[in-house]
């Protein structure tokens, strides 16, 4: 079961922040703040497109950029600012409507979590509204429905029974923690006794093992990802290679523009498509040469992130170019350390000789011609199965989906570093306890809560005690 | 028949009922001690020593709060000891050997001192209510004492049942009567009451012993006290003995075994995993070969010794021939022997974090009857019980420790948020906010309390308020200091550079140790050179600044839903969409906040969540 830390929402404290759109595509994504904070975490972020609408006015919809700490464009967004006395929630509030790119929209709030918002709880902004006397009084016993819902709604069956396990793998993992801190303790509370507590050097491989789980769990967020948000590929290459024509076929629809004029896709599209029964995103990227203007070199750039952020990239080779291969062993350097597929477009284009042949083996490139459909049959197949084998393991269950829990993760992993060089130079107890309760405790707001009873129920199993 | 009247009356003369009757007689209030025999007022009734790792906090909370505890056992101290030293300054932990009848004496004498104290030697047997308030109770030699408030605190003489092998006796101390008429009367008011039980060992005659075999402990140089108002100390430090189990001891306990009454089935109430009897140490830890033994003295005057780690119940006839297996006790001869001891108490779900029960207005519970073991932890609530029932006199708010304030605090939240399944004992462990819970900064913690209420003299305060000056003072300079290569030469093997830096730095240096910097500040200190407790104040408090801020947070966190509290007249049953097993637990522990709420076992964050909802509603609609 998902568990909740609302008790821990008090009303006037943190700025919490939310998507409130469905997950998956669509035109618009919504994203709200509420708290104290709301407005100087947008503004901090928020680029208007006209300097005269820069400052937020109650109920006035603003228009500009959202922004990351490097000032790099995320996306367009529109903004309003609600004050706390007309808001939904009854604090000081604001909602960002992006485009719809699951994406785009998890960036920024990974961006607004990075500024000191926290993950809002499932139904916590209906629970502020009820707090502060928005909604109808009488309707307090739909809160703790809403609580329950909010987070089962989003879960099919199937990944019901993933996240049984799941918790049943943090609730080992903070077991093991407490075993850890149950030795730490027993040194501290009982010196005077007869107990040999673990080697520090053991207990710094046991830390190892369970910062290295702990970890591979947090990392798994991508895969989680995948599986709420679904497979993203990357369609990448040289200016004209052909790209937006493969994009095209691909949505079997005129979408992108296709010019004959080198580098005139110059932000991206991207589109949803069922491939082998898994929602597959598909972005169409900005060509990628050296040279080009001002504007083209924006667009590489915004390709070099997608094509950063893709689960696969699709590389696609102009086999009409006489130094292809060149270029080719060339761009592999410069792009591709990543899993990826290598096109040779235009293949109706050249007269395949031997050397052709044994250059598009060697490179491993897929011949196929976009203007014929020649080989995009078997490149469908391949792409498949390149999806079926990127996607995360679903047997073991073992799979973040949530950004909430990530954060947790990542907040006890940094803790137990901490723990582990403090018990390797062989700092005072109590601090690495500290540490290590710190590390349980966000383990703990993931599955339930620590109690100093199940420490000193480890201790008193495993030494003997008594004077 | 006789009537009389007081304030409160306190039922129980041991470590929790005279703290209460000190308390309450700083405050003003007059109450009456009614006990079994005036000259034992806070007997030890078991081991003779005050203090160790956790207790110790408390012991100088209840100083900083007034309390008698501390002066005592400084006064009656054969050995002083400050554990942990190795470790950092929160846990360290003083330790004080006592002079068993000396201590008695002190507290017996301090007493008769005391205004508005009267003993009754006596046994309670009926609390008297009248609409569900107390009003007084009926002794069981019929005599009716009036009050207002009553604060019960029978260690372990309610229903007190002494076990020896196969013999029973009914009894709270060996050889003194138990009051069971009295839990009958908590069972009519509607009370849960259930059973624990503990366990001591046999006492030794000294000059029987071959202390040449055993390894010798001193105390430590300079004594560790307890309270600030000490002056002097009654006695020449004296050393304690560590001794060992051998094969033969194990095969002795393990063949009797049986004969235990925890092993016959004669006795079924749970004890503590942290004070086990020696045949559950060999039973439960067979692979261990042998057990440490404590010889420690009962006192200056006296050759009586109490082998700290041998608490038994097997029969007599056992109990010597295992302990004479002992190296260095091979003739040795038992002066009384060991037994276990069973004894009602009321789970402390039953007690708000006052101390006063949920069902009798004006009744506290303080001690063993909450679950509790040790001195120190009954001396904590009989404090606490003490001013809380003068507040209510007096229609004051209760005074409340939280778990971020003291260990006093941690103990009775975890009595009354926990089911109690062993007597209750307090381990640094348990404190989640330790590292700013230190016996050096109980005074700091408790001293707003004390001047609020009243607990210490003036002059007192006024010196413990200069210190705090010359600490922060202390601080400040501490900055300014800048250390030379020179200075630094000592401390090449724990420091990672020797550049020069200021002593603030250098006291923040994870491998420097406190004492190891004691001789650097003194130097650099000029005008605190003697006052070390200055410095090493201000060195604890640099040490852990860091980590304490990093706390705060965490604190910071907890403080908020503490203070969300929940009206006495709240009803749980009335919340829609909470669990049913939710609901009954809050029935069962009425928690006085939403934090409180937030700990009962079995408690889900979405409960509290639900619950938080509900306390606001009620709150905007009251």
């Amino acid at each position: 079961m998902m568990t909740t830390t609302s008790q821990k929402s008090s009303i006037n404290e943190d700025t919490i922040v939310a998507i409130i759109t469905p997950p998956g595509e669509g035109g618009i994504a919504a994203i709200r703040l509420a708290g104290r904070q709301s407005l100087a975490f947008l503004s901090k972020h928020f680029r208007a497109i006209r300097k005269d609408e820069s400052d937020f006015k109650p109920f006035l919809m603003r228009y500009g950029f959202f922004v990351d700490d490097n000032l790099q464009k995320i996306d367009e967004i529109l903004a309003v600012f609600m004050p706390k006395e007309r808001s939904y929630t009854g604090l000081e509030q604001i909602e960002i409507f992006s485009h719809g790119g699951s994406l785009v929209v998890k960036k920024i709030q990974e961006i607004l979590l990075k500024s000191g918002a926290r993950a809002a709880e499932p139904g916590e902004f209906t629970k502020l509204a009820f707090l502060s006397g928005r909604i109808d009084l009488s309707k307090a016993e739909a809160v703790a429905e809403i609580i329950e819902a909010n987070t089962q709604k989003s879960y099919d069956v199937a990944r019901e029974h993933l996240i049984g396990n799941y918790s049943e793998h943090i609730e080992k993992l903070r077991t093991e923690l407490i075993e850890i801190l149950a030795e730490v303790e027993a040194s501290i509370d009982f010196p005077e006794e007869e107990i040999d507590p673990e080697e520090t050097s053991q207990l710094v491989d046991r830390l190892n093992n369970l910062a290295q789980s702990i970890k591979e769990l947090a990392d798994s967020y991508t895969g989680g990802r995948i599986i709420s948000e679904g497979f993203k590929v990357a369609i990448a290459g040289r200016p004209n290679a052909g790209k937006s024509s493969l994009f095209n076929l691909l949505l079997k629809q005129e979408r992108a523009l296709v010019t004959p004029t080198p580098g005139t896709t110059r932000d991206y599209l991207s589109e949803w498509i069922e491939l082998g029964g898994q929602a597959v995103n598909i972005t169409d990227t900005a060509g990628l040469r050296s040279g080009g203007g001002v504007i083209e070199k924006a667009g590489q750039s915004s390709a070099k992130k997608i094509m950063g952020q893709a689960d696969l990239i699709i590389w696609m080779a102009d086999l009409s170019q006489k130094k292809w291969a060149e270029n080719l062993s060339e761009d592999l350097n410069e792009n591709l350390n990543r899993n990826s597929i290598i096109l040779g477009n235009k293949i109706d284009k050249v007269s395949v000789d031997k050397k052709t042949e044994e250059l598009l083996s060697d490179y491993n490139v897929l011949p196929l011609s976009c203007l014929t459909g020649q080989g995009i049959d078997s490149f469908k197949r391949v792409l498949v199965n390149a999806i079926a084998e990127s996607m995360p393991d679903l047997t073991s269950g073992l799979v973040v989906t949530s950004a909430r829990h990530q954060q947790k993760l990542k907040s006890a992993l940094a803790e137990i570093k901490q723990a582990k060089s403090k018990l390797a130079e062989n700092q005072s107890p109590e601090l690495t306890a500290l540490d290590l309760r710190l590390a349980a405790s966000e383990l703990a707001e993931i599955t339930g809560r620590i109690y100093n009873e199940d420490i000193l129920g480890q201790i008193f199993s495993k030494f003997c005690i008594g004077k | 028949m006789t009537t009389k009247d007081f304030d409160i009356v306190i039922i129980g003369g041991g470590h929790a009922g005279v703290e209460a009757a000190l308390a309450a007689s700083r405050m003003g209030k007059t109450s009456a001690i009614v006990t079994m025999d005036a000259k034992k007022l806070a007997l030890m009734s078991c081991n003779p020593a005050i203090g160790g790792i956790g207790k110790s906090h408390v012991v100088k909370e209840i100083d900083a709060l007034g309390g008698i505890m501390g002066m005592a056992a400084d006064a009656a101290g054969i050995q002083f000891r400050r554990l942990n030293l190795s470790r950092g300054p929160a846990v360290w932990s003083t330790r004080v050997q006592c002079d068993r009848r000396h201590y008695n004496d002190y507290i017996v004498e301090y007493v008769s001192r005391a205004n508005k104290i009267e003993i009754i030697e006596d046994l309670a047997g009926e609390i008297l209510t009248e609409n569900g308030r107390v009003k007084g109770i009926r002794t069981e030699s019929g005599e009716i004492i009036l009050c207002e408030v009553i604060i019960v605190a029978t260690g372990t003489f309610l229903g007190g049942l002494i076990h020896i092998g196969e013999k029973k006796i009914k009894a709270g101390r060996i050889g003194e009567k138990a009051a069971y008429k009295l839990s009958d009367s908590f069972r009519g008011l509607g009370f849960e009451i259930s059973r624990l039980k503990t366990g001591t060992p046999p006492r030794l005659n000294g000059d029987s012993i071959d202390w040449d075999k055993c390894q010798i402990q001193p105390g430590d140089e300079p004594m560790p006290l307890f309270s600030h108002q000490t002056k002097r100390v009654a006695f020449e430090q004296t050393p304690c003995y560590l001794t060992y189990t051998t094969a033969k001891t194990k095969e002795i306990i393990l063949e009797n075994i049986k004969r235990s009454p925890i092993f016959s089935g004669q006795l079924n109430s749970t004890g503590p995993r942290y004070c086990p009897s020696i045949e559950d140490k060999f039973y439960r830890f067979v692979d261990k070969p042998r057990h440490q033994l404590f010889l420690e003295p009962e006192g200056n005057g006296t050759s009586e010794v109490y082998p700290n780690g041998f608490s038994t119940s097997l029969p007599e006839e056992v109990q010597v021939a295992a302990i004479k297996t002992v190296t260095g006790l091979e003739q040795v001869e038992i002066t009384r022997p060991g037994y276990a001891v069973e004894y009602d108490y009321c789970p402390a779900r039953q007690i708000k974090a006052n101390l006063e029960t949920h069902l009798i207005k004006g009744l506290f519970f303080a001690g063993q009857i909450n679950g509790t073991s040790g001195y120190e932890e009954a001396a904590g609530q009989g404090l606490m019980a003490g001013i809380n029932a003068v507040l209510q006199i007096e229609k004051e708010p209760p005074f409340i420790l939280d778990r971020s304030e003291g260990y006093i605090g941690v103990m009775i939240d975890d009595l009354t948020t926990r089911s109690t399944t062993e007597p209750y004992r307090l381990f640094t462990s348990r404190a989640e906010y330790r590292l700013s819970m230190r016996e050096d900064n109980a005074r700091d913690r408790m001293a707003d309390y004390a001047e609020k209420y009243n607990l210490l003299p003036k002059t007192v305060l006024n010196s413990f308020r200069e210190l705090q000056n010359k600490t922060k003072q202390s601080i400040s300079s501490f900055k300014k200091v800048r250390l030379t290569a020179e200075d630094l030469l000592n401390y090449s093997n724990e420091l990672n550079n020797m550049n020069s830096m200021t002593l603030e730095h250098f006291l923040k240096q994870p491998r420097i140790s406190i004492a190891r910097a004691m001789p650097l500040l003194v130097s650099y200190n000029g005008e605190f050179r003697d006052r070390l407790e200055v410095l090493e104040r201000a060195a604890i408090f640099i040490r852990y600044q860091g980590y304490i801020e990093k706390q705060q947070r965490e604190i910071d966190k907890f403080k908020k839903l503490e203070h969300e509290a929940i009206p006495e007249d709240f009803i749980f049953q009335a919340i829609t969409g909470l669990k049913r097993e939710a609901t009954e637990k809050f029935q069962r522990f009425r928690p006085d906040s939403l934090g409180q709420a937030s700990r009962i076992e079995g408690i889900t964050p979405g409960d509290v969540a639900v619950l938080s909802v509900h306390l606001k509603r009620h709150k905007a609609t009251a």
